[in-house]
């Protein structure tokens, strides 16, 4: 399977996921009932980053979700990234292996 | 310590940074190496350092997913991973994982189901961590080498037909339609055997409420019959998938503390990387065996817990916590610690091969 396959799969995957849960908290923000998808958090003494986190997550719970996902993929590639150049420069290299027990 | 205190203004709590960053390299490391997502350190860990247990599970699950791309790419890279039997895999195991939760619910109408869920998860880390354990010391073939080397009488010794293994025998099962692994040397293979394994770990997983990375690694091993190597890249990229799906449904129900997820990820990314590339050194026993110790820890720790759920003494819960992160820690050092080791061996191979 080639790679371009596999992150096709990965995306469509993230795709029917948003529509699944983007479909199921349309339908309970409606109410006005207080759940888990529609409390606030207060700003009082926040600024900068956190307060424009908290913004997010008080106004728009779907694009938090967004930017979260976003965030910990672009994340975990860029430091995994630097950790794999980083050990390849003390010399551990790493290539396809040979699978013995 | 105090001045790395941080606000976490969702959780609604203060934290220190240098812990999220530690627990996140250790669960890292244990999670590139064992192919786990490493739930059921972080949550319990989270939690008993003062995380509301539901923003302990979807910070987790968002970790989760961070570190295993990484590592995912690695093991794809070292030629570890099965798609085929990954994604296999992951269909099977959520139709088994709604099963385990329909008898939850089930469950719940009928009386405690928290008190029988924990039990079980008891009686599964014991039994995998003995199995596993028992497997090394039986089935080692360093070990196997130096009993043959002690007092075998070659004359009147009749020679030992070899055991066969669980998984050689679930190969010879002709059922209809035969599949095979290429990737994982598995020649033939009945599909119904491979969706009923996939089926049962979906539905331990969510019978238990965990991510099924632990139970599955084990499953690909000693059922299917998986090179270790390629188990735990193949448990790592339906982690990913798990986690990806996790992050997303928790973050949309407002079960994501983001600004801690953001810094335990830059330990576990760093430290997935470096479990990862130990796969490479570390022989597929070997993992197996530190594979044991842990879980058997880690149903040290879930036995303490129902022990303070019984007599509700809390030292024992701050006990479990303790073993728990202990146990990461200093398996997380062992790992890195063989890791250096071994490279410098091969770099001082190298030398004298050149030499």
């Amino acid at each position: 399977m080639s790679m371009k396959k596999i992150i096709t799969l990965c995306l469509l995957f993230f795709v029917l996921s948003i529509a699944y849960n983007n479909s199921f908290a349309s339908s309970e923000v409606g109410g006005k009932q207080e759940t888990s998808l529609n409390e606030k958090v207060g700003t009082k003494n926040l600024s900068g980053v956190n307060l424009w986190i908290v913004e997010l997550y008080n106004n728009d719970r779907f694009m938090y979700a967004v930017v979260v996902v976003l965030v910990m993929a672009a994340l975990g590639s860029i430091m995994a990234f630097g950790t794999d150049l980083v050990l390849k420069h003390f010399g551990i290299n790493v290539s396809r292996i040979s699978h013995s027990e | 310590m105090d001045i790395f205190n941080i606000s976490l203004p969702i959780a609604g709590i203060e934290f220190n940074a240098l812990l999220l960053l530690l627990i996140g390299f250790c669960v890292g490391v244990l999670g590139g190496f064992f192919g786990v997502g490493g739930g059921w350190i972080v949550t319990p860990a989270l939690n008993i350092f003062g995380f509301h247990m539901a923003y302990a599970i979807g910070t987790d699950l968002s970790n989760i997913f961070g570190q295993s791309i990484g590592a995912t790419v690695k093991h794809h890279k070292m030629g570890n991973i099965d798609w085929k039997l990954g994604f296999i895999s992951i269909a099977a195991s959520v139709v088994g994982l709604e099963i385990g939760s329909q008898v939850i619910l089930f469950l719940e109408k009928a009386g405690d189901v928290g008190s029988i869920v924990r039990w079980c998860y008891l009686f599964l880390m014991f039994g995998l961590g003995s199995l596993m354990f028992y497997d090394y010391l039986s089935q080692n073939p360093a070990r196997q080498k130096g009993k043959l080397g002690l007092s075998v009488d070659p004359i009147n010794s009749k020679p030992k037909k070899p055991k066969r293994s669980i998984s050689e025998r679930l190969h010879n099962i002709n059922l209809p339609p035969m599949i095979s692994f290429p990737a994982s040397g598995i020649r033939s293979v009945s599909l119904w055997i491979v969706l009923l394994v996939f089926l049962f770990t979906g539905f331990l997983s969510g019978f238990l409420g965990v991510g099924g990375g632990f139970i599955r690694m084990p499953a690909l091993v000693y059922l299917i019959g998986v090179p270790t190597v390629i188990a735990v890249g193949t448990d790592l990229m339906s982690v990913l998938f798990s986690g990806a799906y996790g992050c997303f449904t928790y973050a949309i129900k407002g079960r994501v503390e983001f600004i801690a997820a953001f810094i335990m990820l830059i330990g576990a990314s760093i430290g997935a990387q470096i479990g990862a590339t130990a796969v490479k050194y570390i022989k597929g026993y070997g993992i197996r065996l530190l594979f044991a110790i842990m879980i058997l820890f880690a149903g040290c720790s879930i036995a303490l817990e129902q022990i303070y759920k019984i007599t509700e003494i809390p030292a024992f819960q701050s006990t479990a916590g303790i073993v728990l992160m202990g146990t990461a820690v200093i398996m997380t050092f062992i790992i890195i610690t063989r890791l250096f080791l071994e490279v410098k061996k091969e770099k001082k191979n190298l030398k004298l091969s050149r030499n």
